[in-house]
């Protein structure tokens, strides 16, 4: 009977010795990660996949570089870390970006976020980011509702892309101040006549943002610019002829599309072909992409393109060989162009990884106070001053944009980008082709 | 918005073509409907199956993407046999439930296939007469819709001659109208069911191929939102009538447009089923059904 109590005795102290050591080992397993956890959200399937594939492939493409320098060096722990990237597809649906993010968050447990493409689908992520209070380096959605949303923390989103509301702005003083005088120079117009624009906008936070950026900049401008036609259309349509068809009856001189790659090549090759409207069409950044290029085919001559990063041309700046390097190992890597959505990612996780590396430690407020007092030299994309930093107010970054005119390249069957303003970096002037008709008399 | 004759023109064009595709679909499932009593929510994956069938012969012979239509209604009318023969016979006279959740299974078991297959990224064909056009009046209308227009029309014809002039046609009427009465006078009516599900699935091959060569953008997903109109086509029409969904289809093409041009392009799907619910209300079996169908 004492023989059995002593080894009763013993085998609770042995099995109360391994609880403790467990729970020591945890503790030490918690105190001593293995690795930076980074949840790149990207949209792999849906209307946004081809521009998600890039985002994805340019994200692994840092980690790989980052990684082979040995990762991240985190005080805390006094050693570099590896990073581990951990995609997740927001299938460009703004309920499974919710679920994405959720999954990221909650059973990943992800040390920061980066990526987001869609507007619609990263706005409806703000919610769980701020319960989860994981730091999110948002690198394609431009709404600026992503750090300005009102109701909801945003405190945690930090915004790596130039808002509607900035290109919108940019765009709209390109057009005032390029495309107005030289129809005016054409057709003989009186100076004081308004450029007749308008607009085809998808019908959601990204095409609305966009509207909203132009209208905006037109009042506070007090610009000469007229909307004679706005029409919008649903996320994902590849049928735009009538809304086409409706802006020629408004005979505008240029047209403002917000859309997505896979629809704007579908607006440029319908708006010419099909409707017969020969006129000037302006595309946002985000159509920046090999693929759009690829779809507007022949059609797409003459037409512009706002960006900050082209597969095809780079602005002469101080990051001009890092932008060189930079498409140079994608193509070896993937064997395509990048895009600019995935040059922002890729810049992203650079981001991401220096504010961990400031913060000197993985947790998350720490980490989100180094990303509101991030300044690093720019990486790739050109940014105002060469220093990335976040706006003390909505967590914003300054990039510089530049406007291209897309013109027919015999040897590559494609049309290709021109840098036509501003004058400080424009490879060419800005022309107004020959088959070009405005859309009224004075 | 000025109303110009030339405008008006062009819109009433693009409904026609959008139309052509509604149209397609549509009586291949009304042909479905009529014979076998069955919905089969998978018909908009037959067309995006015919969509990738056309793209890849076109990629990989580089001939006529019109002369492919052929070829990808007879692979989509093998296929829709096998999935009558495989899926549908076996459950057909149990419930409907059963027929339902099978074609609700079909969806996502081809689309996955055709991700499988040929990946998830949209893509776009060129058609070799991409930059053609006709003056026709005010208007200039692109020969790829001329020529979609045509082809659907000679379909149609096509298969009103099959249905009204040939045998096979008058048996698969006899199926339709009067199951039991058909069996009595000796048709097989379970080949009837095989046939049709066939000249149904091929019909929506037709489709795909007209979708990719107009330069829609196609993906293993463009299915659903297609075959949502065309059932709502063939309930406006009629369940089981072919003129209906002819005519539900042309409606349809030119509502949606019209609805774009005036009210804006977010009203282009929800016009469709506006019209559809008023016409409901008045006359609850469809344009051209028959009360009890």
């Amino acid at each position: 009977m004492k023989h059995t109590r002593t080894v009763s005795i013993l085998l609770a102290a042995l099995l109360l010795s391994a609880l403790l050591l467990a729970g020591c080992t945890q503790q030490q397993q918690q105190a001593q990660p293995q690795d930076v956890k980074i949840g790149a959200v990207v949209s792999l399937t849906g209307v946004g996949s081809n521009v998600g594939k890039h985002m994805k492939q340019s994200a692994e493409m840092a980690v790989s570089e980052i990684n082979a320098k040995g990762g991240v060096f985190v005080r805390a722990y006094n050693k570099k870390l590896p990073i581990t990237l951990i995609v997740a597809d927001d299938e460009t649906k703004p309920d499974s970006g919710v679920k994405a993010v959720t999954k990221l968050t909650s059973e990943d447990n992800v040390d920061i976020l980066v990526g987001g493409w869609s507007s619609a689908v990263t706005v409806a992520t703000l919610g769980v980011v701020a319960e989860k209070k994981v730091p999110y380096v948002v690198t394609g959605a431009s709404t600026p509702d992503v750090t300005r949303k009102a109701g909801v923390d945003t405190s945690y989103m930090f915004h790596y892309c130039p808002t509607t509301a900035m290109y919108g702005e940019y765009t709209i003083l390109f057009t005032d101040h390029v495309i107005r005088p030289a129809i005016n120079a054409k057709f003989n117009f009186t100076e004081d006549r308004p450029l007749r624009l308008a607009i085809l906008y998808q019908d959601s936070a990204y095409g609305k943002g966009v509207l909203n950026g132009v209208v905006n900049t037109i009042n506070a401008e007090n610009l000469k610019i007229e909307i004679v036609s706005n029409q919008s259309f649903k996320t994902g349509d590849a049928d735009f002829r009538t809304a086409l068809t409706a802006i020629k009856a408004a005979k505008p001189d240029v047209i403002y599309a917000a859309a997505f790659p896979a629809e704007q090549s579908q607006i440029v090759v319908q708006a010419r072909r099909d409707v017969n409207l020969n006129t000037i069409i302006l595309a946002v950044e985000t159509n920046d992409n090999p693929d759009y290029y690829k779809g507007i085919a022949r059609f797409g001559e003459y037409s512009i393109l706002e960006s900050r990063f082209s597969p095809f041309t780079a602005a002469p700046s101080s990051v001009a060989a890092a932008d060189a390097r930079f498409k140079a190992d994608y193509m070896a890597k993937y064997g395509s162009f990048p895009d600019m959505m995935g040059v922002s990612t890729y810049e992203g996780v650079y981001v991401a990884a220096q504010a961990i590396e400031n913060a000197g430690t993985l947790d998350k407020a720490a980490v989100r106070d180094a990303l509101a007092q991030l300044r690093m030299p720019q990486i790739v994309e050109a940014i105002k001053g060469g220093f990335i930093t976040f706006s003390p107010d909505y967590r914003e970054v300054q990039f510089e944009l530049f406007m291209t005119q897309l013109i027919w390249d015999e040897q590559a069957g494609e049309c290709r980008p021109k840098i036509v303003w501003p004058d400080t970096v424009k490879e060419k002037d800005f022309v107004l082709p020959v088959w070009y008709e405005p859309g009224s008399a004075p | 918005m000025a109303l110009d004759f030339g405008i008006l023109l062009q819109v009433l064009f693009w409904g026609l073509y959008a139309g052509c595709i509604y149209i397609l679909l549509a009586t291949g499932l009304s042909l479905i409907f009529g014979v076998m009593k069955i919905v089969n929510f998978a018909h908009g994956e037959l067309l995006m199956l015919g969509a990738y069938i056309t793209a890849t012969v076109f990629v990989l012979t580089g001939i006529n993407p019109y002369s492919i239509i052929i070829l990808t209604m007879l692979v989509l009318g093998i296929i829709g046999i096998a999935i009558e023969r495989l899926g549908f016979r076996p459950i057909l006279g149990t419930s409907k439930l059963n027929e339902i959740f099978l074609s609700l299974g079909l969806i996502y078991v081809i689309q996955n296939a055709a991700a499988l297959i040929w990946g998830d990224e949209r893509q776009v064909l060129t058609s070799p007469y991409q930059t053609v056009t006709i003056p026709m009046g005010p208007i200039q209308l692109p020969v790829d819709y001329i020529i979609i227009i045509i082809v659907t029309a000679l379909i149609l014809v096509g298969l009103t001659l099959l249905l009204k002039k040939t045998s096979l046609g008058k048996a698969i009427r006899a199926t339709s109208q009067n199951r039991k009465g058909a069996m009595i006078v000796g048709i097989n009516v379970e080949r009837m069911d095989m046939i049709t599900f066939g000249i149904g699935a091929g019909l929506a091959g037709a489709a795909g191929t007209l979708w990719v060569v107009s330069g829609q953008v196609f993906n293993p997903y463009i299915g659903s939102l297609p075959a949502i109109k065309a059932f709502a086509i063939i309930i406006l029409g009629g369940l089981g009538s072919i003129p209906g969904a002819i005519i539900g289809g042309l409606i349809y093409g030119i509502a949606e447009n019209g609805a774009a041009y005036f009210l804006g392009g977010v009203w282009k799907d929800a016009i469709s089923f506006l019209i559809l619910i008023v016409v409901l209300i008045f006359r609850p079996t469809g344009l051209f059904g028959e009360s009890g169908e």
